[in-house]
């Protein structure tokens, strides 16, 4: 009996064990000839000042000719694709999370019904809501609120996405595209309601795709406050 | 005594030369430092920009073009009798040139930014290419109208024919309104309202003179205040004052109507029609070369006042009290004392095959033979080394490793002293490419271009002759010279975007133990090859004549091959793979490209 040490078992290609590697007899790869070419150094001046001149000619003329490449669609085949930024500006994926935005309704009032779950789920706690009841005699009121104050400060926020995730209206979203500018002042980021609901989406939509149905919508009748089985 | 004028003369060919000098170095601080980033695809900084109302730009184009056509339909009008053949020849091909060069921008541009009117949208219809073809047709159409169906000059034909009598003048009319047609062209599709002027970038050079002058100008607490203040001047002055011996173009001819061997104003009107085959002057006409001093000894002082740059970047490292500047300042004098040495002896061949060293001398030696690289090719190679050596430029900056001295002996220096110590690079830079181009590319002179004329003649055999005149000729030598330096420049660009800095032992090892002893082979084996000819019959004399004009034959022909490709390759269209895969390239897609816009904060 003889035991198996692990360097027997590669050894043996045991079909457990990941099969040893043989390698060929290294090949000495031959020192190369310091040839007159070498050491005068002319050869090798010579090829990359042609390099260089090549790279240089071709991206002055394609910039002098305005044959300059598109930068996001035509990087792939070398030449320059500087984004010249801020004149040219590189836009975010789709699914960026970028400022937020609150949607609106088709009658322009926020989407949004107060309900706290946005501010709730923040984990930076840099949602700020007051909500308040619609007037007398509006037909919302009863059903939803709406924010009289909606702030979200931008310092604060970590654009984890929590709040869109959380909210139940589809009434934030992050798909402005934008980023936050650099201010020179913390009051400067807070964003309040009215800025937030003239942001758009990529399309330059306030609106989102997704109906939203009314109170008083025959077709979404919902909870009545007459209907007092619920 | 100098009279007036000609004190009036030496100090615009000052101007000119320190204008150039100045211009381009500052020009070429900016291609050096900025536009290499071109070279590993990258946009360098561009960004200054001056905007200015379309209108001014547009009225700049228009008054322009009626300058520089007027000034040429005058030129081709009046210049002097006797060469009409070849005053129609280029007055024509002026206009054809100017013509199809704006037929195939505006096609291009047309096509690329969309036709303003009918007559656009006709020429942006064609390929640009069309058009650079159609002129070569018209450009060989010319030659072959002009050389066959004219009659000769001279002839009692040539007096009495009208094409003769009347050429000149329509076909510089012509070459005018060609220009005025292109420029009225340009402007018209220049946007309304305002223009951002980039120039290419080249505002950035301006931009960073500005910026330097703005800095705060320090001087260490302990350094020698009178020296640190002076080296940047010193080496500044020294690359300005050489280029004084530098000839910068042939030399006009004043008659000299009041026979005192002066030039009056009164005779500044009295350029001479035409001079002989050499470009010397006739008996009887007062000699201004283009060139500050015409010294005998040129060559020796241009090194005498060059090694006194050496000054300027030793005191700069002593006063800077500094130690990296201390030891950049001895790596710069090291340096250049041994590089000094190679780089004398390395044009004594071409001394020695020229038998002067009047640089003007030596330029008329390689307009009359042939340029100094094919007589003297291994000293061409050693002076280029040195010369680059001794400008303490990559791969020999030593002096400014970066890696090592920080800046070197300009470490301490900021704001306008610094900005004299890169002009003062830059114009030695300049300058020593302008030397190379008088020492082995023949300075002002083209091939087969002669003081009365173009003569294409191989030995005896002539194949092809025209007459022009002096004024005609000695322009053209100007421009040649400073295109030949240009070029020169760009290619001491390319060398220092290229290669790597060598270490101090190996720069040490290659000046004293590489290139000295080749430029003493270099001189001996001249001095065999001369006394063989010498000694030989007059039949090699009359082999390496021949030679010496083949070699001007390779010359133009290469350089109008150089020329053929590079318009080749200019309207090659530009390869494009479109990629779209990610998010953001199919909302790029859908808007069509990135599309500049406006700048917002």
């Amino acid at each position: 009996m003889s035991t198996t040490t692990p360097s027997a078992a590669l050894e043996q290609n045991q079909p457990w064990t990941k099969r040893a590697v043989r390698y060929d007899a290294p090949t000495v790869v031959p020192r190369p000839k310091r040839t007159i070419g070498v050491q005068t150094y002319v050869p090798a001046w010579a090829k990359g000042t042609g390099i260089t001149m090549k790279n240089f000619f071709t991206n002055f003329k394609e910039r002098m000719l305005g044959q300059k490449r598109d930068p996001v669609l035509e990087n792939f085949d070398g030449g320059v694709t500087t984004i010249e930024y801020p004149e040219e500006k590189r836009p975010y994926p789709e699914r960026y999370r970028g400022l937020h935005r609150l949607t609106v309704r088709e009658d322009e009032s926020p989407r949004c019904v107060a309900c706290l779950c946005c501010s709730t789920a923040c984990p930076a706690q840099c949602i700020h809501i007051v909500p308040a009841e619609y007037p007398e005699g509006d037909p919302r009121r009863g059903y939803e609120r709406y924010p009289t104050v909606f702030v979200i400060d931008e310092l604060r926020c970590i654009f984890c996405g929590f709040c869109v995730e959380a909210c139940p209206c589809d009434a934030i979203r992050m798909d402005t595209g934008m980023h936050p500018v650099p201010y020179d002042s913390r009051e400067q980021f807070i964003y309040r309601r009215d800025l937030m609901m003239q942001f758009t989406d990529r399309t330059g939509q306030r609106q989102t795709s997704n109906d939203r149905a009314e109170p008083g919508d025959p077709d979404h009748p919902g909870i009545t406050r007459n209907n007092d089985k619920h | 005594m100098m009279t007036l004028a000609e004190l009036l003369l030496s100090i615009v060919k000052i101007a000119i030369i320190l204008g150039f000098i100045l211009n381009f170095a500052g020009l070429s601080v900016w291609a050096d430092r900025r536009q290499s980033a071109m070279v590993q695809h990258r946009v360098g900084p561009n960004r200054a920009v001056v905007t200015v109302p379309t209108l001014a730009l547009r009225l700049a184009f228009v008054g322009g073009a009626v300058a520089v056509g007027g000034a040429l339909a005058a030129f081709f009008w009046w210049d002097a009798p006797g060469h009409e053949q070849s005053r129609v020849a280029l007055a024509s091909t002026v206009a054809v040139g100017v013509t199809w060069s704006w037929l195939l921008g505006l096609s291009s541009h047309v096509r690329d930014h969309g036709a303003n009117n009918g007559f656009e949208s006709l020429v942006g219809a064609r390929d640009p290419r069309v058009y650079f073809y159609a002129g070569v047709v018209a450009h060989v159409a010319v030659f072959v109208v002009v050389n066959v169906l004219l009659p000769a000059p001279g002839t009692a034909a040539a007096a009495s024919s009208p094409a003769i009598v009347w050429g000149p003048g329509l076909a510089g009319m012509l070459a005018a309104a060609a220009i005025l047609v292109a420029a009225v062209s340009a402007a018209w599709r220049l946007p309304d309202g305002r223009t951002e002027l980039r120039l290419a970038g080249t505002l950035h050079a301006v931009a960073d003179t500005v910026k330097a002058f703005l800095k705060e100008d320090l001087t260490p607490k302990r350094a020698d205040r009178l020296l640190y203040g002076m080296a940047p001047l010193i080496s500044m002055t020294t690359a300005l004052v050489t280029v004084a011996v530098v000839p910068f173009g042939s030399s006009f001819c004043f008659e000299d109507q009041n026979g005192d061997g002066h030039v009056n104003f009164a005779e500044l009107g009295a350029l001479a029609d035409v001079t002989g085959p050499t470009g010397a002057c006739p008996a009887g006409y007062t000699t201004v070369p283009f060139q500050i001093a015409d010294l005998d000894i040129g060559l020796l002082f241009i090194f005498a006042v060059a090694g006194t740059g050496i000054i300027g970047a030793a005191l700069a490292g002593w006063a800077s009290d500094s130690k990296p500047a201390l030891l950049g300042g001895l790596r710069a004098t090291s340096q250049m004392v041994s590089y000094e040495v190679a780089l004398g002896l390395a044009i004594v061949g071409m001394l020695m095959v020229c038998g002067t060293v009047n640089l003007r001398e030596i330029v008329d030696w390689q307009g009359q033979n042939t340029w100094g690289i094919f007589a003297q090719p291994l000293a061409f190679i050693l002076f280029f080394a040195s010369a680059v050596a001794e400008t303490k430029r990559i791969p020999f900056d030593l002096p400014e490793g970066e890696s090592e001295l920080g800046a070197g002996y300009f470490i301490e220096y900021s704001g306008g002293k610094w900005l004299l110590f890169m002009v003062g690079e830059y114009a030695e830079f300049v300058f020593s490419s302008a030397l190379i181009v008088t020492l082995f590319f023949g300075g002002y002179h083209l091939p087969f271009l002669r003081g009365d004329g173009i003569h294409v003649a191989f030995g005896d055999t002539v194949l092809y002759q025209a007459s022009l005149s002096h004024l005609t000729v000695t322009v053209l030598h100007f421009f040649a010279f400073c295109g030949k330096t240009v070029g020169f420049v760009f290619f001491h660009l390319f060398i220092r975007w290229t290669l790597p800095r060598f270490r101090y032992d190996q720069l040490m090892k290659l000046g004293w133990t590489r290139l000295l002893p080749l430029t003493l082979v270099n001189i001996l084996g001249t001095g065999a090859v001369l006394l063989a000819i010498d000694a030989a019959s007059p039949r090699v004399a009359a082999v390496v004549d021949l030679i010496a004009d083949l070699s001007q034959g390779v010359i133009a022909a290469g350089g109008m091959v150089l020329g053929g490709l590079t318009i080749r390759w200019l309207l090659a269209p530009p390869r494009r793979q479109r990629v779209v895969v990610s998010t953001t390239a199919k909302l790029v897609d859908a808007a069509g490209g990135v599309k500049p816009s406006r700048m917002q904060a």
